[in-house]
């Protein structure tokens, strides 16, 4: 997690599949967010709108190399449990959609930790 | 017609006579009923002589007796002067259910349930296969996607009598599964309805042969191109005096031949020597359809003997006018009816009228007796007592299951009673009599009667108050799917279509959800009752449907035609059913997404589970265990099995046995597994991979004192599960 070790990975694999993860979450966030909003405005659920919304903010901040993109991300995370067990309670089943993907973008995002800087403006430096 | 056969009343009592003398040979006396109530004696036979014109029947009837039904919906309709039918034996003693499996149901009152048992939930783990016999008939050319055969086999003596899905009758040994012989009635695959099914035969022992003759026992099917046929319980050969070489053309005032149209799936009963049966009418072709005629036939002749046809009781008791049909359009019998040889009833669980979605241009007669079960008395072929589960139905809540005939252990003594399980999950204890509720029949408001017909939908539906399987109304938090995405897919689908819980009315401007769908609750394998214990074992389905009326310009657009406009066999069974069908005649046609399905993915877009099973305590109605049915090892997103052995409940077609061992047996399930349940615990003791699909009801039977548990692994197109033509015996290794 240091300024050196986010700055040596920046041309190489782990800059790449930086890219590709924040890529992928954004545009589950946008898929995810534009859903949500036609969703909110039938009169359902908020929570796919906020989710969305935290998912396309969380690869905003992964392309940025932010280390915020993490705190943000367990947020969304946390909130879902939270949402989860609120809505269907311990049915396993029922929290297939619910849990599993999220988990596992959580795993992801957690692994690339190595390759967020903790200081926002470490990249404001320019290349 | 043999119209020759209506002779006067004199005669007949002493035919009646003559029949009560001659002991019955083949039977057990165990479930014997005293003779003394054998001879239909509400009949008074100085009335009943002029009647053999049809029409003379109608004048006789005082007022029609609608019975102010207060919250139940029975009503006694008929009068009770009604001539006796000739033909028509008195009642005897009826095999019983052991060594034997004699009927569809087992015993014959078709409660599944058997005395055996040796097989226990000690032993049951050391089930191992007896036998495979494979019947040989799987689809050809057009006939692929179309097998349903739902095979279950009698238990005769030391034989297994069975139909295959197209009909062909097969004898095998019981202990070995030898083939003893086979008749192939040459059914063409133009014949098959929706669905290639033969759920079952009947056997009749005629009285007066010796054992030794030609079809003094016969076994009797009804096939998809509308034939009865009898053939020789040892032989298999075709009984000659039975119809016209062994067969009766069910098609005969029917109207014009449109094959698949018309067609017997289940198996014929046998009550007081008549053969009673209805048939299939694919749905949603046409309001034009043929008649849903209910008709009995002289067991031993094959002569016709009465017509109970919904829309002309009275008229076409002996059949329609020359040059006429019976009454198109009615609501038909697809499935098992159930014989009460004591009281010379049979009942009959109707179906719902041809076109399902549309009410606005029923009948009467359509409406009155409509998704009804019906006690018919097959001495006069006139209904004794009507009982509606569904008003105006436009669901396609046909009664599907076959009802079980119990004593039912009342507060005040035992009481005739039969069990009437529902599409929509309700369970009914009626009176066999009288057809009243021994429970309360509740009055459901309805939420909406939406925008097509309001005035044409009932404001209220009845309900059960003795079980219901149903679960609570779907909320936008039963939607599953995969990932959040199809979740939240389904989510919108959800806030975009109609619902208004139960009973939501089908709607044209957007699609609507209908909970339960048209498969259950409870379908086609009924319920099991223990009548020792008094447990009824149901399993039973939780899935709704995704429906839309589409008016009749974007029908014609879409080019939905009815059968009797389509070149014969061109339409693939692999659509589901209501899936763009016509309902020509109506406004509407209407698309069926059975199981609400996803676009995106093909999974359900309500979560698991799908199906499941209960056993339900038979005196008080209360649930004594439930558990899902059916893992998802062969289920998973776009068709591609998970191979997870988790106990996901499915959907499942196929009912249950219940030994006196304390086992249910039960296929029924989409994961083509076989299983023994404790009955006292629900909980899986056993199991079996099947090589297809095992949506049929499996029955055991002894041979050689030893017991043995038999399904049809025969497979299920609508079901998407393999089809097989497997029948498979398992029994405990000799020690």
């Amino acid at each position: 997690m240091s300024d050196n070790s986010a700055h040596g990975a920046r041309r190489g694999g782990g800059f790449w599949a930086l890219l590709a993860l924040a890529l992928v979450i954004g545009v589950l966030g946008a898929v995810i967010l534009a859903g949500g909003a036609w969703l909110i405005a039938l009169g359902g659920s908020w929570y796919y709108g906020i989710a969305g919304l935290g998912l396309v903010l969380t690869a905003i901040l992964l392309v940025r190399r932010q280390m915020a993109a993490v705190y943000l991300y367990l947020a969304v995370w946390v909130s879902t449990l939270v949402w989860a067990y609120w809505e269907v309670g311990l049915d396993l089943w029922a929290q297939v959609p619910r849990l599993v993907a999220p988990t596992l973008v959580l795993i992801a995002v957690l692994c690339a930790i190595p390759a967020l800087s903790s200081r926002p403006t470490a990249r404001q430096v320019p290349a | 017609m043999r119209r020759t056969l209506i002779i006067v009343a004199p005669l007949l009592t002493l035919a009646v006579a003559a029949h009560a003398q001659t002991p019955s040979a083949d039977t057990p006396a165990a479930a014997a009923p005293p003779a003394s109530e054998a001879p239909a004696t509400s009949t008074p036979p100085a009335s009943a002589a002029p009647a053999p014109s049809s029409g003379a029947a109608a004048g006789e009837t005082p007022a029609e007796a609608d019975s102010p039904a207060s919250t139940a919906d029975a009503t006694a309709p008929v009068a009770p002067a009604a001539p006796e039918k000739t033909g028509v034996d008195v009642a005897r003693s009826q095999p019983a259910v052991g060594a034997d499996w004699p009927f569809y149901g087992g015993g014959s009152g078709a409660t599944r349930y058997s005395p055996l048992d040796q097989i226990t939930p000690q032993n049951v783990g050391g089930l191992e296969r007896a036998f495979v016999y494979r019947t040989g008939d799987m689809p050809t050319g057009t006939a692929k996607g179309k097998y349903a055969a739902e095979t279950t086999p009698l238990k005769v003596g030391d034989d297994l009598l069975m139909c295959s899905a197209k009909n062909v009758l097969i004898s095998i040994d019981a202990a070995d599964g030898t083939e003893n012989w086979r008749y192939d009635p040459g059914v063409s695959n133009d014949a098959i309805p929706y669905s290639a099914s033969c759920r079952g035969v009947a056997t009749y022992t005629d009285p007066d042969k010796g054992a030794d003759e030609a079809c003094a026992t016969r076994v009797i099917e009804g096939t998809i191109d509308a034939r009865l046929i009898a053939v020789d319980i040892a032989t298999g050969k075709p009984c000659e005096e039975f119809g016209e070489n062994g067969a009766v053309d069910l098609w005969k005032d029917i109207g014009k031949r449109v094959p698949g149209w018309y067609a017997v799936t289940a198996p014929p009963v046998v009550v007081r020597g008549i053969i009673v049966t209805g048939a299939q009418v694919k749905d949603g072709q046409a309001e034009d359809a043929p008649s849903g005629v209910i008709r009995g036939f002289d067991a031993v002749t094959g002569a016709f003997v009465w017509a109970f046809d919904l829309g002309a009781p009275d008229q076409n008791i002996d059949g329609p006018p020359e040059g006429e049909t019976y009454t198109r359009g009615t609501p038909n019998m697809w499935t098992a009816a159930v014989a009460d040889e004591e009281l010379g009833y049979v009942y009959l669980p109707l179906g719902n009228s041809s076109v399902d979605y549309y009410a606005g241009n029923r009948s009467e007669a359509e409406n009155d007796y409509s998704t009804s079960l019906v006690a018919l008395d097959v001495t006069t072929g006139r209904p004794v007592w009507t009982f509606q589960t569904v008003r105006r139905d436009v669901w396609d809540y046909d009664l599907g299951s076959q009802v079980s005939l119990v004593d039912f252990p009342a507060e005040s003594g035992s009481v005739p009673a039969l069990v009437l399980p529902s599409k929509q999950g309700d369970i009914y204890i009626l009176n066999r009599k009288t057809g009243e509720s021994l429970f309360g029949v509740e009055d459901f408001t309805v939420a909406s009667r939406g925008d097509v017909e309001p005035d044409d939908l009932a404001q209220s539906q009845p309900t059960s108050a003795y079980h219901t399987l149903r679960g609570p109304d779907l909320t936008e938090a039963d939607m599953w799917g995969f990932t959040p995405i199809d979740q939240l897919w389904c989510r919108i689908q959800f806030r975009l279509a109609n619902y208004s819980g139960f009973f939501t009315p089908p709607s044209a401007d957007r699609p609507y959800i209908q909970y339960p769908g048209y498969n259950g609750g409870s379908d086609w394998g009924s319920v099991a009752v223990d009548t020792e214990d008094g447990i009824i074992v149901a399993n039973y389905n939780d899935i709704p449907n995704f429906n839309r009326l589409i008016p009749r310009a974007e029908a014609d657009e879409r080019g939905l035609k009815p059968i009797n406009e389509t070149p014969a066999g061109a339409k693939g069974g692999a659509n589901a059913e209501g899936e763009g069908d016509p309902q020509t005649g109506s406004p509407y046609a209407i698309d069926v997404n059975a199981g609400w399905r996803s676009a995106l993915t093909g999974m359900p877009c309500t979560r698991p589970p799908y199906g499941g099973i209960r056993a339900i305590d038979l005196k008080t109605g209360e649930t004594l265990w439930d558990r899902p049915l059916g893992t998802a090892r062969r289920n998973g997103p776009f068709g591609i099995p998970s191979y997870l052995p988790f106990n996901i409940g499915t959907p499942n077609n196929g009912g249950s046995v219940v030994t006196a061992g304390g086992l249910v047996f039960i296929g029924a399930a989409t994961d083509d597994l076989f299983r023994a349940i404790d009955l006292k615990t629900g909980k899986t003791l056993w199991q079996d991979v099947l090589p297809a699909g095992g949506q049929a009801n499996p029955i055991t039977y002894e041979v050689n004192g030893e017991e043995y548990v038999l399904i049809a692994a025969t497979g299920h197109h609508f079901m998407e599960t393999p089809v097989g033509d497997y029948i498979i015996a398992y029994k405990l290794p000799k020690s």
